[in-house]
Parts: structure tokens; sequence; C-alpha cells
């Protein structure tokens, strides 16, 4: 579970054009449940998805992960939560561009000093698991928008994180793959991951898969709409 | 054993890295190369023919004492011989005659020296292998000298010099007394200098102080010196050949600068993301420092391999003329290899080390910030 009070993440302080992009925000994640965050373009939902991710501190409140506060951790401690805890879908895909999908899916299990050949096994098995393995050792220019997403995911759950991030997830993608990707995450969130998206897709607001609904505009939270 | 595991998995991020941007990082392993090249030639020969001249050196006398006439050496006269000898510590003095003769059919300048041991009779004479080559000549050919008359000497070859002592017989004559005196018109009763030999080295100065106070006319010098002289010819002329060479050092370095310290914005993104996905600012760091280590520690060795083939097996072909002096009798030889490790090793530290650092820093700079601004920026 992740319990955030008060929040506050002020961009540019002290300058002229200062703004605070999430302003006093509270809220608690349940596990084992997809939370979407739903708002319009600089609403703050990116913002928050990076506070509750250990990507960005935020300048005022207080986080508590599993009833960890985290907030005044280190950065080496952040990295551990980030690479253990958590597992990051970006909007624009961020896979390294001249690896291989099969290198890119490894990438955040590096640090650990597992074994190469253990790596290199569990990344194959994600791959297969989501249908990309035999693009594995393709470069990930030359995967098709689908296929980058699912590199993505698999990249996401390399290390086996409790909670799964995902900004923007669909915004590349037509329905078909949208839906497909709603798909896995019911499928995540059954194997007991905690999932929290941000988007104003319909494709995802409206997936039944989804648990609650979290409504921001202005860095702030306008609704939360529970539906289990 | 994870240790080492982590190491192999981010050095294979690095080496990933660097061949993704092949290019750039081709184009600055070039110019890495050279400068290495370039510098570990010019620290190669240069420490090889001090070496060289130390051990030719080594058995000349412990003193040469040359007369001075208004600054200028001027010819000794043989009684002084006879002075120096008495002066206490002097094991020996002998008089030199040697000088400079210039060919102007052939445009070289030979160094001549009369040896009493080597020749005997006059009209013949020995020569270096470069004074050989130069004219087409070898042994029992004779050769034409035009004396100071404008009469001519012929005199005749009875060796070519052995090629192991090229480096400095190159443009060697060896002639008779007789011979160089008739060449010159140098008057009987005077030498080019006088040479001694001491019982104790330690006595050197005392000695010298004493020539001089006998001699007020006479400058004496002592092997150190000239061993010292030689230092400084050679670093100079070695110094010479990097400010040659400077502008493709500062080319290099603008070059280094700008590429190791420049994060691109893709690069920049990519550490982010290291950092998004778990990774430490360590581990980038460790990653960067890899990059910048295989960059650097291959150049270096490429550089010096190559160095050391330039300078000890085609003998510094491409700067000989700027290293071994301005005669156009150039010495065929090959040096002794020879490096000095001290040398070695500040030129590791001044190329290897700088660029390393310059590779880290700004990505210790990108390292530290929130992973979310560096992939926003």
């Amino acid at each position: 579970m992740i319990e955030i009070k008060n929040i506050r993440k002020v961009f540019n302080a002290g300058k002229t054009n200062e703004f605070a992009a999430i302003d006093g925000v509270s809220l608690q994640v349940d596990s084992d449940r997809i939370t979407v965050f739903k708002g319009p373009s600089g609403s703050g939902k990116t913002t928050l998805l990076s506070i509750l991710g250990c990507m960005v501190r935020p300048t005022s409140g207080r986080i508590e992960v599993n009833g960890r506060e985290i907030t005044s951790l280190p950065e080496q401690f952040l990295a551990e939560i980030r690479r253990s805890g958590f597992g990051f879908i970006f909007q624009q895909y961020n896979l390294i561009r001249g690896m291989t999908a099969l290198e890119n899916v490894m990438i955040p299990s590096y640090p650990t000093g597992e074994r190469r050949s253990s790596l290199k096994k569990r990344a194959v098995e994600l791959l297969d698991l989501f249908n990309v393995s035999h693009k594995a050792g393709s470069r990930v220019e030359e995967l098709s928008g689908g296929e980058a997403q699912r590199v993505t995911i698999a990249r996401a759950l390399m290390n086996n994180p409790r909670f799964v991030i995902a900004d923007e997830p669909t915004a590349h993608l037509d329905t078909k793959l949208s839906r497909e990707f709603m798909d896995i995450m019911l499928g995540l969130k059954t194997e007991g991951k905690t999932i929290l998206i941000a988007s104003h897709d319909p494709v995802v607001c409206d997936s039944i898969a989804v648990d609650r609904l979290v409504g921001m505009r202005d860095g702030r939270i306008t609704t939360v709409d529970d539906r289990r | 054993m994870t240790f080492i595991q982590k190491q192999r998995n981010i050095l294979d991020v690095a080496l990933c890295s660097l061949l993704r941007r092949k290019g750039k990082n081709l184009s600055l392993v070039v110019a890495y190369v050279f400068v290495i090249f370039l510098l570990s030639s010019v620290m190669f020969i240069t420490d090889a023919l001090k070496r060289e001249a130390s051990f030719v050196l080594k058995d000349t006398p412990e003193m040469v004492v040359q007369r001075l006439v208004a600054g200028r050496h001027e010819l000794v006269p043989t009684a002084y011989a006879k002075v120096i000898g008495k002066i206490k510590g002097v094991q020996s003095v002998s008089a030199r005659l040697w000088g400079y003769y210039y060919d102007a059919t052939n445009g070289a300048n030979y160094t001549l020296i009369v040896h009493q041991d080597l020749i005997t009779s006059p009209g013949s004479i020995m020569v270096g292998r470069g004074v050989a080559r130069h004219l087409s000549a070898g042994e029992n050919g004779t050769i034409p000298f035009k004396a100071c008359d404008g009469s001519y000497l012929f005199l005749e070859i009875r060796s070519v010099l052995p090629s192991e002592s090229e480096l400095v017989s190159a443009d060697l004559v060896l002639m008779s007394e007789l011979d160089f005196r008739r060449l010159f018109q140098m008057p009987e009763g005077y030498a080019t200098d006088l040479v001694l030999r001491v019982r104790n080295v330690r006595e050197l100065s005392t000695i010298a102080a004493k020539v001089v106070q006998l001699l007020p006319d006479t400058r004496p010098v002592s092997r150190d010196e000239i061993l010292r002289t030689y230092d400084a010819v050679f670093s100079w002329r070695s110094g010479l050949v990097i400010v040659i060479f400077a502008g493709a050092l500062c080319a290099f370095l603008i070059l280094a600068w700008d590429k190791a310290t420049g994060l691109s914005a893709e690069e920049k993104r990519e550490i982010g993301l290291l950092k998004a996905v778990g990774w430490e600012t360590s581990d980038v760091l460790l990653m960067k420092f890899w990059e910048g280590m295989a960059v650097s520690l291959v150049s270096f060795l490429t550089g010096i391999i190559l160095a050391y083939l330039h300078i000890f097996f085609t003998s510094a072909s491409l700067f000989e003329p700027a290293l071994k002096g301005w005669s156009v009798l150039y010495p065929d030889f090959r040096l002794t290899p020879f490096i000095d490790g001290q040398h070695a090793a500040t030129l590791f530290f001044l190329t290897v080390v700088p660029y390393t650092a310059a590779t880290i820093v700004p990505s210790w700079r990108t390292a530290t910030m929130d992973p979310d601004s560096v992939m926003r920026s």
C-alpha cells in the first residue's frame, strides 16, 4: 500500500515562473488494485505518478510505501526501492535505441549482480509471456508500437516489482492494442500487482479492470470514483 | 562474486553504449591514438637517444680544456698540456685535433678527427657509413678534400667504420695528423683542444679551478657538463617536435573535451531512464567510467604500440630529421628499445586519467538529478 499525505511539488521555486504541479494531495493507494489517474494535460498526473514511484521528491508532504516513510531516504535507498518495488511503463516507451529488445528488458537487473544467464532466461520468459520473444534479438527501433509497448511491460516486470506504474501507456496505441494492454494489466492485478496508471484515454478509464478512478485538475484531486 | 558479476554486467552496457555511438567514438579514438602516438614517439626516441648518448660518452675523458679568444673557441697551444699535466690529480693530458669539413660538391658536412692509433700513415682515412653511403664509396676508394690553399688532397679509404657505432660515426672521417694539418693549414704546436684524465673524479671541480687559475684564457668542460648538454639538446629537440605537433594536440583536446563533456539529449535521457529503473548514481558513474576507460585505454595502448614500432622498427621515419640533427648524413641505425617507465606513467596519467574524469563529471551532474527531471529535460 502507498499512502501520500499533503504532497506538494513546486517547480522553478523562487523564480518568476514558479508553479505548483501538485498542490496538497493526500491519497491512499490500495494493494492489488488498478488505480487510474484521469485528467487533462497539466493536471499533475505524471508528476504524481513520479512522486509515487520515488522518481522525484516532493517539495513537502510525506510518502509511505507499505508503512515505511520514504520521503527522507537518501538517493541510494530510493534507487533500491525503485529497482525492487516498482516497474515503470513510460508514455514514450523509453527503450534504449541500438540495443536489442532482450537487452532492454534485462537493463533494470544489471546492478543486482545476478548472473547474466539467469537474467537472460527470465527476460526471454517475460518476452514470451507477452508474445514478443521472436523479437528478442531485434533492435528496438525495428519494433512496431505494440511490440515496443509489450517490451516495455516486460522490462517493468523484470525485477518482479510489487507496483507497476504506467504513464499514458496507450497514447500511441490503437483501440485494439489499448484493450490488449488493459487485459495485460488485469492479468498482472490478478497476480497480485498494484497498478497505477495516468491516462485520459476512455479505453483505459472505462475499462472494467479499473478499481478506482481518481480525477485530477490543476494539481489537485477533484474526484475519487471507487468501483469496487 | 556478485560484485564481479555486477561489474561485468555494467561493463557490458558500457561497451554496448560505445558501439551504439560508433561514429563519434571511432573519430575520438583515431584522434586520441594519433596524439598518443606522437607524444610517445617523441618520448621513446628522446629517451633512447639520451641513453645511447650516455653509453657512448661513458668512456670519454673526464675533462676537455678549450681555449677562448673573445668568447670564441680558438686553437689551444700544445704547450698548455705541460702546464696542466703538472696539476696535482691529473693523470694524463693529450692534445686533440678535430674539426668540420663542408663538402660543397656533395652538400654534406663531415666531422674530421685525427686518430693516431687507427691512422698511422698519411694518405689514408677511415670513414663512417653515412659518408661512404653519401659518396657511394667503399674501401680503397679515394675522396678528394679541398684544402685551405685551394689545392686538393686525395685520401684513400682504408676501411668503413662498423655499423654499430653509426649513431655517432655516420659523418666521421678519421685521418692522420699530417693530412689534417695540411688540409686546414693548421700550424704545428697547436691543437683543437686538450683532454684530461684525472685520478679522482671528485676532484674535477678543483682541477678545473686550477686550470683556469694557471691558464685564464681556457675553459674546462667536464664530462657531466657534456652529458647535460646532450640531454638538453635532445630535450630541446623533442620539445621542438611537440611544438610542431601542438596544433594536433590542441585539436584533440578540443575534440575530446567536446565529446567527453557534452552529453547529448539522448545520453541524458538514457541516464534518466537507468536511474528510473533502479540504477544508483554510482552504477551510472561506473558505467561512464568503463566507457571512458575503454576509449582512453584502447587509444593509449594502440598509440604506445604504434609509437614503439615507429621508433624501434622503422627508426623514427616520421621525424628523424628534427630529432637526429640537421646534417644531410642521417645515421641509418636501429635504436635499442628503451622505455622510461616514469615517462610512460606520466603520459598515462596525463591522458587516460583526465579523459576518464572528463567523461564522468558531466554524467555525475546528470546522474545526481531526479530521474524524472532528467527524462523531462
